[in-house]
């Protein structure tokens, strides 16, 4: 479903992502670990088109997306989380899903800014991940997880085909993350393909169908989680071993 | 598209769903549409006190806020809502100005009348410039904006066409002197009625939602599949507009069109001084800070003469206001919800 070839990105004299090439399935969850500074945030800031690629092909169900401009990308069906919860200040938590809400049209632009369809929807997607009572909250002044929450309960807002969650898990609270996990493996029973950053290795072990390993800019290894965890190649990159080990 | 049915019990979530759809209405009724409607009418009927006396100089001092109200709230467009703090609005005041100017002064049409066609060149040079300039944000946004009013001045201080520096006297309007600024009273009380109207139905539509993220997050709201860059252009060409409009009417009004009139930065420092002490970002802010800055400057004027002093009687209240109202007024009290119904506008 999503296409990634020969994606390089430098910055600099740095080169953040080398020749990375994968595919994410249609209808799975795939996981994209790798030690820190592995490039996984760049390829996704690469995918979702926050930063232009240096070179290399993207393709979402078979069309190129890595011309296209960020807005362009979401409304294709391609939605992204930050790592680092972005979200709208001073703007309730139903303004900032409902925002994400796609626009039919430029005559839609001066419609009231939440149709009761677009609330009925909104809140619906917070009743299904149990944040209904905040609604009216500002959009800052949640907990972590509860902005992770929200961050969710946005993308799904603009009916995405496929997400790419970058570190769901990081500063929740484990009560919360079995909720987001049990979120996900939900969404992902309905029909969603699932692309998720994670440093929480158990969660991912659990969670994933495919596991994708970068280490230093590159992919070096694939496959189900149990293959993934027998990779002697994925042990040296997470044990700090490798090409001088 | 996916469903988000849910293991709760139906009635629960029935309930819930209830509580934030009355609550989605619920800011609306609060609001008190009736008081910007009542100052309205006062305004219309207000030049009938010409009968019974001489209220020329409140007829002045009204028309003046007016223009204000129209060109800050047009201004609050692109500075409040979207973020972008342009301290060149003041080039559209000029464009409208000579160009309904200079008709007026060879066809003999009234800026009246050619006022919302200056306000579409306006937004046109506003779309092209906001194509070039909103590429940059920040402190590189409000330099461009300044660099703009400069390449202006020189541009209009040079062009023989339409007067240089020495600039164009326009014919005065032959009616008796108290009804002789009554066309132009009542010109900029509809067209800062419109900005106002026009403002709030921005703020609470699709477009001014997205205007809303992009000042909050300009990355995230482009992720969230806003086209960033269209809606900024659009808030740049609007807020333009009416910057324009109000600078077609003004001209007339003076009966002359010079450059040091409208192209000092002290037009453009006035929307954003109005909208900070109002309240950026809100409907009626810009209303209340013209209100309040045209009262000041007469208010000091009077009691301590046209020196510099009451220039910096101005700045002393304007600091003061802002120290106790960070956000301006309408936008500090609207935040600890202190915000009296009349003025809750949006």
């Amino acid at each position: 479903m999503l296409e990634v070839e020969q994606l390089c990105k430098n910055f600099g004299g740095i080169r953040a992502v080398e020749n990375c090439s994968f595919n994410v399935e249609r209808g799975t969850i795939t996981a994209l670990i790798g030690p820190n500074g592995a490039g996984k945030t760049t390829v996704f800031n690469c995918v979702s088109r926050t930063m232009a690629p240096t070179s290399g092909e993207i393709r979402l169900e078979g069309e190129r997306i890595d011309r296209l401009r960020p807005h362009q990308i979401t409304r294709k069906g391609l939605s992204r989380t930050f790592q680092i919860s972005r979200n709208l200040a001073d703007m309730t938590v139903l303004e900032n899903v409902i925002c994400q809400s796609s626009i039919k049209g430029w005559r839609d632009l001066f419609n009231p800014a939440m149709s009761d369809e677009e609330i009925e929807k909104a809140v619906g997607i917070l009743e299904f991940l149990n944040i209904s009572h905040i609604a009216y909250e500002d959009g800052s002044n949640l907990s972590y997880g509860q902005k992770k929450l929200m961050d969710l309960a946005a993308l799904l807002m603009s009916d995405p085909k496929i997400i790419l969650l970058d570190e769901p898990a990081g500063g929740v609270n484990p009560s919360l993350l079995e909720e987001i996990v049990e979120r996900i493996r939900t969404l992902n029973a309905r029909g969603l393909t699932v692309l998720i950053v994670e440093h929480n290795m158990e969660l991912i072990m659990r969670l994933s169908h495919r596991v994708i390993v970068m280490a230093q800019g590159r992919v070096i290894a694939e496959g189900s989680p149990a293959d993934v965890q027998a990779d002697q190649a994925v042990l040296d990159a997470y044990l700090g071993g490798g090409e001088d080990g | 598209m996916i469903e988000f049915a849910n293991q709760t019990e139906d009635s629960v979530v029935e309930a819930r769903k209830a509580r934030v759809l009355k609550m989605a209405k619920g800011p609306s009724q609060n609001r008190a549409a009736w008081f910007p409607l009542a100052v309205l009418a006062i305004l219309l009927v207000f030049p009938a006190l010409q009968f019974v006396g001489n209220f020329n100089y409140f007829i002045h001092l009204l028309l003046f806020a007016a223009s204000y109200v129209a060109m800050a709230s047009g201004w609050n467009i692109l500075g409040g809502f979207t973020g972008y703090i342009s301290l060149g609005h003041n080039v559209f005041f000029a464009v409208g100005g000579y160009f309904a100017g200079m008709i007026f002064a060879r066809y003999g049409i009234s800026t009246i009348i050619l006022a919302p066609v200056a306000g579409l060149i306006a937004a046109i040079l506003g779309f092209a410039l906001g194509w070039i300039t909103l590429r940059v944000r920040g402190p590189s946004f409000i330099i461009s904006s300044l660099a703009l009013v400069m390449i202006a001045r020189i541009l209009f201080d040079n062009w023989e066409f339409v007067g240089g520096a020495a600039g164009l006297a326009l014919p005065a309007n032959s009616l008796p002197v108290e009804w002789s600024k009554l066309p132009y009273y009542y010109a900029f009380i509809a067209m800062a009625a419109f900005a106002v109207w026009a403002s709030y139905r921005i703020k609470h539509s699709k477009f001014g939602l997205g205007l809303r993220a992009i000042s909050k997050d300009e990355i995230k709201a482009e992720s969230a599949g806003i086209d960033t860059r269209l809606y900024k252009i659009g808030a740049f060409a609007v807020s333009a507009f009416f910057v324009g409009m109000a600078g077609a009417v003004w001209g007339e009004y003076l009966t002359y069109i010079r450059p040091n009139i409208f192209l000092i930065i002290l037009v453009s420092v006035n929307m954003v001084l109005i909208c900070l002490l109002g309240g950026k970002g809100t409907v009626a802010g810009p209303v209340l800070g013209a209100l309040l800055i045209v009262a000041f400057n007469e208010i000091f004027v009077a009691t301590l003469g046209a020196s510099e002093i009451n220039i910096l009687a101005t700045g002393l209240i304007m600091a003061l206001t802002l120290l106790f109202f960070p956000l301006g007024i309408v936008g500090t009290l609207a935040k600890a919800g202190k915000l009296p119904r009349i003025l809750n506008w949006d």
